[in-house]
């Protein structure tokens, strides 16, 4: 049991633009990732807006394997920014893990 | 009955191009019947329906002095009104016109067996020609039709439907049964798509109704009984002031819908701060803030979709309403969409099974989700629990779009997306017969091609009391029930088929074993010289023949199609079988 806390979205917000609220849970991003990073963008965007910090964490190795290709971002069909966020996320893991 | 030796009929046997005449020998057929008693011309077209062999046919009926036609050609579904007209046209009663069907019942059917399809081609005149000597002339029965409707339901469907009307010179009569106008729209204010204010709405709609002279409202009325029959109904209803008839020549039933209740502990409802989409929008329309059960703002809001909708039928739980609301997705995405406006800060959590979102309301949905709110997906199988910790309301939910994690959100308030139920108006249905569906929305008789129709002449179905429905939708199809009023009432008269059922009354015996059976209640009780007896009301009943076997006495007939004619056609086929 996990418990839903919008602080972390608002403070990922905070080293960037996010608009990963916006997913529909289409699928696109992780059909097409040639990466094939299953859990990235749309589980790991998710837990991020669901506040589920621990599995954030699980997955920063996949944040950061993310080879910024757009691939996902140019098809996504709600127009989810993909690879902004990814770099956002990384800003914020930067500062939070590294204090960078 | 009409004696055999009057019978002058006439026999056309059609090629149908080739469709016909490729496998059964058409001359042959003609020749074979030109002896029966009662023929006094057979001949062969190439095509009947042509219109050269309609005026060869119209000419022999007028110098042979024709009272009966047999047309040996395709299914009686494709030409029987061209030939009752063409009859009509040269003096002989169209219901003195027999179709045989040649063509799906004999040469299509039977390709390979030449001899064998001629042969069956000549039973079947054979069997036409006997019924037709049987035949009388019938006349069509003329209702003469009163150009005034009954709209039930004062609604924004019932309101437009009068408005229409009254603009077509129909005059109208609005029953409704609360004390006020414009049905749920009235309590709301701001409506998807555009934003409109409901109450503004209804306050136009009912302008618009005070300008009409040919428009009369009745509220806090019912209706409490029904007699007469298409074009010609009387309605009686009660208001506060007593009773009155009502005479109409058709009725629009917009008694709209009625909001799921959600029973206690479903989904936590009777906790503080658990209240349903409708009740929250009225409140909010009324002006008042977003709070919590005991008044504080609310930061996080919980939406709980699907509330008494498309649920599954359970041993414990046999009656459930299986169909999709339709409207609920919307009018929540939308709600939130208004909140978020309103209060910036809140953040919202719509719980669902599948978002049906459907055409142009999409959009919502996406603002909705790019405005910042949170759906999440749950399985029917493992709903929403809603729960409270001290004054704090904890929604549980697996989410499967995340591996199905458990999810729990504290939640000041929670919003259950309840659905649209019928009205409760089991009296209503039961006055004036209104069909319904198993979840218990008026029904159609064609929900494609006759959407607005119902199996009852006369009484037609729009708005949400027929379908969970959206109030644009529920105008086209107010609209379409006020064209087909029109249709109905402004020629002044509609005639309707003589095929219909008739009481021999030296026969009858009054048991009243035909009583029950007729699906349009056609059949009533009477005294004939003293003796119990039934009679059939001509304009109610529409000949579909399901009294006759019924009845011991052989006492019953549906004109057109009587016992004798049967018998007669049926011995002819036999005839020829045996031979
Ligand atoms: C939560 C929610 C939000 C919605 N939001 C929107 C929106 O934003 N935009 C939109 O387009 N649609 C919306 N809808 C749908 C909209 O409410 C309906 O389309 C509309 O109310 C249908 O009107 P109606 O006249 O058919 O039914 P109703 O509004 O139900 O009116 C029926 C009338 O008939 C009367 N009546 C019932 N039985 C009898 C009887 N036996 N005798 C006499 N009178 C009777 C009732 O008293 C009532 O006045 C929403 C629906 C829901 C549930
Ligand atoms: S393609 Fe876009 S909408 Fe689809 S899952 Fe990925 S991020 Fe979400
Ligand atoms: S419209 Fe949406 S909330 Fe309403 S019943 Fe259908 S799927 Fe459920
Ligand atoms: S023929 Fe059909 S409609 Fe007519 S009275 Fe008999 S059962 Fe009723």
């Amino acid at each position: 049991m996990t418990r839903v806390n919008a602080e972390l979205l608002k403070t990922v917000e905070a080293s960037g633009e996010f608009n990963a609220v916006a997913c529909m849970n289409c699928g696109t991003c992780t059909a097409l990732c040639p990466l094939g990073l299953t859990n990235l963008p749309r589980e790991i965007f998710r837990d991020v807006v669901l506040g589920l910090e621990e599995k954030v964490l699980a997955n920063v190795e996949t944040v950061f394997s993310c080879l910024l290709c757009r691939m996902c971002q140019v098809n996504c069909p709600a127009e989810v920014k993909i690879a902004d966020n990814v770099r956002t996320l990384r800003v914020h893991l930067n500062k939070t893990l590294h204090h960078l | 009955m009409k004696p055999e030796t009057q019978s002058r009929i006439g026999i056309y046997v059609c090629h149908c191009g080739g469709n016909i005449s490729d496998y059964v020998d058409v001359a042959q057929v003609a020749a074979a019947v030109a002896q029966e008693p009662g023929v006094t011309i057979s001949r062969t077209h190439m095509f009947t329906c042509s219109d050269a062999a309609q005026q060869e046919i119209i000419k022999d009926i007028q110098e042979q002095k024709l009272n009966g036609l047999v047309i040996a050609s395709c299914s009686p579904k494709l030409h029987m009104y061209t030939f009752r007209a063409m009859a009509e046209r040269a003096g002989v009663n169209p219901y003195q016109y027999v179709q045989v069907n040649l063509r799906e019942q004999d040469s299509w059917a039977h390709t390979h067996h030449r001899d064998e399809a001629t042969r069956k081609g000549i039973a079947l005149v054979k069997a036409g020609i006997a019924k037709s000597r049987l035949s009388e002339p019938l006349v069509p029965l003329r209702v003469n039709t009163k150009p005034r409707v009954l709209v039930v339901g004062g609604g924004v469907t019932g309101l437009k439907t009068a408005l229409a009307l009254s603009d077509l010179g129909i005059a109208v009569d609005v029953v409704e049964r609360s004390e006020r106008l414009g049905g749920w729209v009235a309590d709301w204010k701001k409506l998807y798509p555009t934003g409109q204010d409901g109450q503004a709405l209804v306050a136009e709609l009912e302008q618009a109704l005070a300008q009409r002279a040919n428009i009369k409202v009745h509220t806090q009325a019912k209706v409490t009984g029904r007699s007469g029959n298409l074009g010609d109904f009387t309605i009686r209803i009660r208001t506060p002031q007593g009773e009155q008839d009502l005479n109409v020549g058709a009725l629009v039933m917009a008694t709209g819908f009625a909001a799921y209740a959600p029973l206690p502990q479903e989904f936590g409802f009777g906790l503080p701060g658990v209240v349903t989409l409708p009740e929250l929008k009225k409140s909010l329309s009324r002006g008042e803030p977003l709070q919590t059960s005991d008044g504080r703002p609310v930061k996080t809001l919980a939406f709980i979709y699907c509330v008494g909708s498309r649920q599954k039928k359970t041993a414990a739980q046999p009656q459930v309403n299986t169909h999709c609301s339709r409207t609920c997705c919307t009018a929540a995405a939308h709600l939130g969409l208004n909140l978020t406006g309103a209060y910036p800060a809140l953040r919202q959590y719509h719980l669902y099974r599948d978002v049906r979102t459907y055409g142009k309301h999409e959009l919502i949905f996406g603002e909705n989700r790019e405005k910042g709110a949170v759906y999440v997906r749950f399985d029917e199988k493992e709903p929403p629990v809603v729960s409270t910790e001290g004054a704090q309301l904890r929604v549980k939910v697996k989410d499967t779009l995340t591996r199905r994690e458990e999810l729990e959100i504290a939640a000041d308030l929670v919003v259950l997306v309840t659905g649209m139920l019928p009205r409760e108006n089991a009296e209503l249905i039961n006055i004036l017969k209104v069909p319904v569906d198993r979840n218990g929305f008026f029904k159609e008789i064609h929900p494609k091609l006759r959407p607005v129709e119902t199996v009852m002449d006369g009484l037609f179905i729009a708005g949400a009391a027929q379908s969970p429905r959206l109030i644009g939708e529920a105008v086209s199809s107010a609209l379409a029930a006020v064209s087909k009023c029109g249709a109905l009432l402004k020629k002044g008269y509609v005639d309707l088929e003589p095929m219909i059922a008739v009481v021999k009354t030296d026969k009858c015996t009054g048991c009243n074993a035909c009583l029950g059976v007729c699906p349009y209640q056609a059949i009533e009780k009477t005294v004939c010289d003293g003796r119990d007896q039934v009679t059939v009301i001509p304009f109610s009943c529409k000949g579909c023949g399901a009294c006759v076997p019924l009845c011991p006495e052989n006492a019953l007939d549906v004109k057109g199609y009587t016992d004798e004619q049967m018998t007669a056609a049926i011995t002819a086929l036999a005839q020829e079988a045996a031979v």
